[in-house]
Parts: structure tokens; sequence; C-alpha cells
């Protein structure tokens, strides 16, 4: 489903991104690296009205000819960027915002671990196989 | 303060994540002060020993069991009453040596390893070593010698946990408890 998944740290370095081996790697990096400024805006302009009313899902950050970029923040300010291809139309909205609740979930599990220092890069086997399940369809 | 002997086992109830996180940085906390896995692993098994020698009192106060004829009643009592107060799961017991000297506790699921994922530095650690030291000291107040080891573990990649124990002796002799 997903082409690529990211997982940013609240100072805007990654922590984790995996995307389908396919594809040119960079380029996902940079629609990534890219997507990070429209968060900002999003979270910016929310943020002016009352802070516990913001959702924490931020929907389609931008349309490209190939891919749709999906956000998503957690109140920590880690953001889950999530690209999908743009063909694949079958994808609905709330079944992105399980993908994310997932995500962010694991996300969790992954912070429950005593071995891992929150800023580190998340080398989980429980997270990549979580990951690997939303990319598998992507033949 | 006296303690009712039926209080039960809903006396005080705790969430079990603040216990696991608990248990997980104090894990860490040895990692990073002992640089090498074997010393984490002693230390543990003496904090568990330091445990097991007091639990002893609080589980023989609150569960109100007599004293065991053999090794095998007390294999029951640990598993179906023990663990149950304390951890709230109740392990199996399996791998009985033929004589009756030796158990296997097969843990399904072990609370203080919710969300552990084992680093490869720490390969040797045994994460849950103070369960050993609990149960080792807690018998050895009850005048058993045993030795426990774990032979099987889930963070090590295995399908259950798996405890070993084995009778040693009976200590017939007050021996203080000056053992470290």
């Amino acid at each position: 489903m997903a082409v690529c998944i990211a997982v940013i740290a609240k100072e805007n370095y990654p922590l984790y991104i995996r995307s389908v081996p396919t594809e040119n790697e960079l380029k996902f990096h940079y629609t990534v690296h890219t997507s990070l400024d429209v968060v900002d805006e999003k979270i910016s302009a929310m943020g002016k009205a009352l802070v516990d009313q913001r959702e924490l899902y931020l929907g389609l950050l931008y349309p490209t000819e190939d891919y749709k970029v999906y956000g998503y923040v957690t109140n920590s300010k880690v953001k889950f960027v999530m690209v999908v291809d743009s063909s694949n139309t079958a994808l609905r909205d709330n079944e992105i915002r399980s993908m994310f609740r997932k995500l962010h979930n694991s996300y969790t599990d992954i912070m429950c671990n005593p071995f891992y220092n929150p800023g580190d890069r998340i080398h989980s086997r429980a997270f990549d196989n979580m990951v690997n399940s939303m990319m598998m369809q992507v033949c | 303060m006296s303690r009712q002997a039926g209080r039960g086992t809903e006396s005080k109830k705790m969430n079990s994540e603040l216990f696991t996180l608990t248990y997980g940085a104090l894990v860490t906390q040895l990692c990073k002060d002992y640089e090498n896995d074997e010393d984490v692993n002693k230390q543990l098994d003496k904090m568990g020993y330091n445990i097991g020698v007091r639990l002893i009192e609080d589980f023989l106060a609150r569960s109100n069991v007599g004293r065991c004829h053999d090794f095998r009643e007390t294999a029951d009592v640990i598993a179906k009453i023990a663990f149950k107060m304390y951890l709230g799961i109740t392990p199996s017991i399996t791998n009985w040596s033929p004589g009756g000297d030796e158990f296997s506790l097969i843990l399904e699921n072990n609370p203080l390893v919710d969300f552990v994922e084992l680093p490869d530095n720490h390969s040797s650690l045994i994460y849950s070593n103070l369960l050993c030291g609990v149960l080792r000291g807690a018998l050895e107040m009850v005048q058993m010698a045993v030795d426990v080891k774990f032979v099987q573990d889930t963070l090590k990649g295995d399908s259950v946990t798996e405890i070993r124990m084995k009778f040693i002796r009976r200590i017939e002799d007050n021996l203080p408890a000056g053992e470290e």
C-alpha cells in the first residue's frame, strides 16, 4: 500500500525511513524532507486555535504526479510521513488513518523498550515487521 | 500494623506497565554501570536473592499454605500460587527429571519483558535473572537449596520462557543469611 514510510523526530531528523526497494530511495528521502515544511505549516496554522482540538492526523500533505504524501504528528512532535502511490486510488482516508494508528502504536511500543534511547535511530525487529506488512502489497 | 491472613491477592493493584518500565530502567542502568553482561546477570541474581528472602515471609503470610512434603508440592505451590499472586501469570510445570528433583516452569508470557527487545551487543544478558534470584532466596528461607536458571527465553528468540529448577539439598543447620 505505502511506498515509503518515515518517522521523523521532533528536531526534524529521521529516526526511521524505509521505502520499497525497487525505486530510487534518494527520491523518497527528498520527498519526505520537503514534506516536512508542509507539516510545520499545518502545525503552526492549527496551533493558533485551541491546542487540544488539534488532531493528530494531518491528512494529505501534497499530491505529486506519481505520489501522494500523508502526514501525522504526535503530541511529542514526532512526525510520521507516508508516501503512497497515486495509482492506488482504492486507499481511503480511514485506511490511511488506521495505518497511522498502527504506526503510532508500534512507535509507543518501541519507546517502552528500556534499551531504546529516545532520539536514536530505530532498529527494532517488531517495527520492521509491521512496516513491511504495510508495504508488502506493492508488487 | 497487623496483616489479615485472608487478605487475598487483590490488595494493591498497580499498573503493570509501570512495573515493566521500572524493571527495564533497572536493567539498563545496570548495563551502563557494569560494562559486561555476566556482571549484570550476577547483580540481578543477588538483587533477586535479597528480594526473595523477604518476599517469602509476605507470601507465607498471605497464602497460608502449610509446609510442603516433597518437591512436587513445592513446584505446584510456586507455579499456581506464588507466580499468580505476584506476577499474575500461571506457568506450567513440565520436564520432571526421573529422580523427581528437577523440573521446568514454562511461562507463556513474562510480564517483565513486555515491549523489550534485546539489542545485539547484550546477547548474553539474562534479562529476567532477577526471578531466578527471587526463587533461590525464597526457597532458601524454607530450608531448601535450589539451583535456578533460564534455559529458554523469548527475548532470545525462543517461543516460550523456560526456567529450570533443581533441588540440591535440604538445609539442615540454620546458616545465617550472610551469603552476600
